[in-house]
């Protein structure tokens, strides 16, 4: 039996939770729901323009088990991974300066950074395209300065390509988390660690960085999930040598001769990869700057 | 969900009608609304709702709008990414609420076969002006099962290299021969399993192209293998693949498409197309269908006549840069564009090469034969070596 202060709790309880109900039902409604059909669909098979409803694993072994799919989920991860290194300590030594730098013309700053996110996804591809391309503006640059003589053709068509461009089109979105955590630093902490003898170096990595993990890790994980899970990137400045997993998953979900099912057991595969490594990497910066 | 938009947009099947629409400038001609009256007196209950689904482009906004505006009727358009998209929407829910659909030659003649339950057959004494069709279109093949007609033809157009005649004066005689060292750099393709298979399989002589054995797939893939070092990048689509062509970081698209050639015009840039004399290229078709069970049967019977008439038909093809279907259509038709395409193909009886020339594999392994998903996961890895 309930006590009176139990359901005196229970009330407060549902009463805090209200709020929270059609945020919860619209997650439930466009992100469960979707996901959970997907996941039993990848337990379907597919049989000429036909979607049987079955319980297979072939599709999970077939996902594991193939040369070409592994291949691409490594080069997805790797390639994922170093897109964020790059990103994140761009991000913060921006955010810093933003913070501690700049101070009230930092959030100017940001604004100009968050700027570049309305000229659109595709636009700013096509973008790196143009500054990256044999005849892009890079490669002119460097002609035109005398130290090159022929254009760098590693610039586009390359995972060196899809990297730079990735980060390119990440950055604000990494910033943003950062900077919003920099912000609940006061330069009271950092003049009295100064005050103590503490360094630059020293400074960030046992001050700054524990109390912006937050937003580091929101950084980390909008660099490396967005970049590990894109595709178009990597079908526009990517070239025949830089596919990732979402292309070869595309692929199953379109035309004639599409597999729904392996695709959607090829996506789960990818996710649980590529979450585990997320997960394991949040450690290890945890652990770093405890 | 701004991803998810920009990527379906992006990753669409390779699609003259979607590059069309992002290709700025090309103006509706001045025919349009010509032959309204005619079709819409002949059927006596239209108005409301007309549910599209189908390419891009294909609905025919511009040129359709009089038409829909006279006849009140509200065109509810919605565009596939994928040839077969129409058939899964169909089967998840759709049946009933899809009215006409624009199949291309290959997915029509693989859900007739297939005996898939997807589109109706046709009263052509409904759809007058299909009389005016081409002769290869009159009877296609591909388009007919036990007698009846299950689609009309609206455009047509092929395949073939797009090149940089500043770079090469003619393509080689043979796909084979795009692994010369000498192309290293320099050519584009489409992101296309079926398309880059068939020529390939064209290429080394086998006899029915669309029907490989493991092994033959097996060396196709081989020979494209050979050439891949030339290959710069796979295109997404027509589109991008013209990107690359203009910006000139390639100088060769395989599997290209004539209209990006007055796109590169345009942009002060020339580019000619040209085929390997040997092994030639391939066509591509849509046509109007009606869904099965389709709600606005009378919008969709008169839509179709209205589209097939000549100045529309005429229209149509000059905004999509594609060939026409319709005979007298040619007469009306800008040279810039009528001459993009070899129209001697389709003044053949029985189908022309579009009725002989089959792309798209079995959907099933058959046999020895294997089935579609064999070649999307040989093209896989193709793309991904």
């Amino acid at each position: 039996m309930m006590t009176g202060s139990g359901l005196a709790r229970s009330g407060r309880a549902s009463t805090s939770l209200r709020p929270l109900l059609p945020a919860s039902l619209l997650y439930v409604l466009f992100f469960a729901v979707p996901m959970l059909c997907l996941f039993v669909l990848s337990f379907w098979r597919a049989k000429g323009f036909e979607l049987i409803p079955d319980f297979t694993l072939d599709n999970y072994e077939k996902a594991v088990v193939s040369k070409l799919y592994r291949t691409l989920l490594i080069r997805t991860v790797v390639v994922g991974f170093v897109t964020a290194a790059i990103v994140v300590p761009i991000a913060f030594s921006l955010s810093y300066a933003m913070r501690f730098v700049f101070e009230r013309r930092g959030q100017l700053i940001l604004q100009l950074v968050l700027l570049s996110l309305f000229s659109g996804y595709l636009v700013r591809i096509y973008a790196w395209r143009t500054i990256l391309g044999k005849q892009g503006l890079l490669n002119s640059t460097l002609q035109w300065l005398g130290l090159i003589n022929e254009p760098l053709e590693f610039l586009i068509y390359s995972n060196i390509a899809v990297v730079i461009t990735l980060s390119g089109l990440l950055l604000p979105l990494a910033v943003l988390p950062i900077y919003s955590a920099l912000l609940n630093v006061s330069r009271d902490q950092m003049e009295a660690a100064r005050d103590l003898g503490a360094g630059r170096v020293h400074l960030i990595r046992t001050i700054l960085l524990p109390l912006a993990m937050p937003g580091v890790r929101t950084a980390f994980a909008f660099a490396f999930l967005l970049a590990a899970g894109d595709f178009v990137t990597p079908s526009l400045v990517g070239g025949t040598q830089s596919l990732l997993i979402g292309n070869i998953i595309a692929d199953q979900f379109r035309g004639i001769g599409s597999n729904w099912p392996l695709g959607a057991a090829l996506a789960f595969v990818t996710i649980a990869i590529v979450l585990a490594i997320y997960l394991a990497v949040v450690q290890i910066l945890v652990r770093v700057t405890r | 969900m701004v991803r998810g938009f920009l990527n379906d947009r992006l990753n669409a099947d390779v699609s003259r009608r979607r590059f069309i629409q992002g290709a700025a400038g090309l103006a509706t001609i001045s025919v349009l609304g010509a032959s309204a009256g005619a079709s819409a007196a002949e059927t006596p209950k239209l108005g409301g709702q007309l549910n599209f689904l189908g390419w891009d482009g294909e609905h025919g906004g511009n040129v359709a709008k009089p038409f829909l505006e006279k006849n009140g009727i509200q065109l509810q358009a919605s565009f596939q990414s994928a040839a077969d998209e129409a058939l899964t929407r169909f089967n998840t829910g759709g049946r009933g609420a899809m009215d006409l659909l624009t199949p291309n030659k290959d997915f029509q003649r693989a859900i007739l076969a297939s005996n898939v339950e997807l589109f109706q057959p046709l009263d052509l004494a409904r759809i007058p002006t299909a009389a005016g069709l081409f002769p290869a279109f009159k009877d296609a093949p591909w388009l007919v099962r036990d007698g009846k007609t299950y689609g009309i033809p609206i455009i047509w157009g092929d395949e073939p290299c797009v090149f940089n005649p500043a770079k090469w004066d003619k393509m080689p005689a043979r796909y084979t021969d795009f692994a010369d060292p000498k192309y290293k750099g320099q050519l584009v393709l489409l992101d296309d399993p079926f398309g880059n298979i068939w020529l390939y399989a064209v290429s080394l002589g086998m006899k029915e192209p669309s029907r490989l054995t493991a092994a033959e797939l097996e060396q196709v893939i081989e020979a494209m293998l050979k050439m891949k070092p030339n290959v710069v990048t796979i295109g997404a689509s027509h589109g991008d693949m013209a990107d690359v062509l203009i910006r000139g970081d390639a100088s060769i698209g395989i599997g290209g498409w004539a209209y990006q050639t007055l796109i590169a015009k345009e942009k002060g840039v020339k580019l000619v197309v040209g085929s390997p004399e040997v092994d030639g290229t391939f066509f591509w078709s849509d046509a109007y269908a009606i869904a099965a069970d389709a709600p606005n049967l009378d919008n969709a019977y008169a839509f179709i006549d209205f589209m097939t008439s000549t100045q529309s038909n005429a229209a149509l093809a000059k905004e999509l840069g594609s060939g026409c279907t319709v005979e007298a259509a040619y007469d009306l038709l800008d040279p810039s564009v009528r001459d993009l395409y070899p129209y001697d193909n389709v003044r053949k009886p029985g189908g022309g090469i579009l009725g002989t020339q089959i792309v798209v594999p079995p959907q099933e392994n058959d046999g020895d034969i294997v089935g579609a998903p064999a070649w999307v996961e040989a093209w896989q890895t193709f793309k991904a070596s």
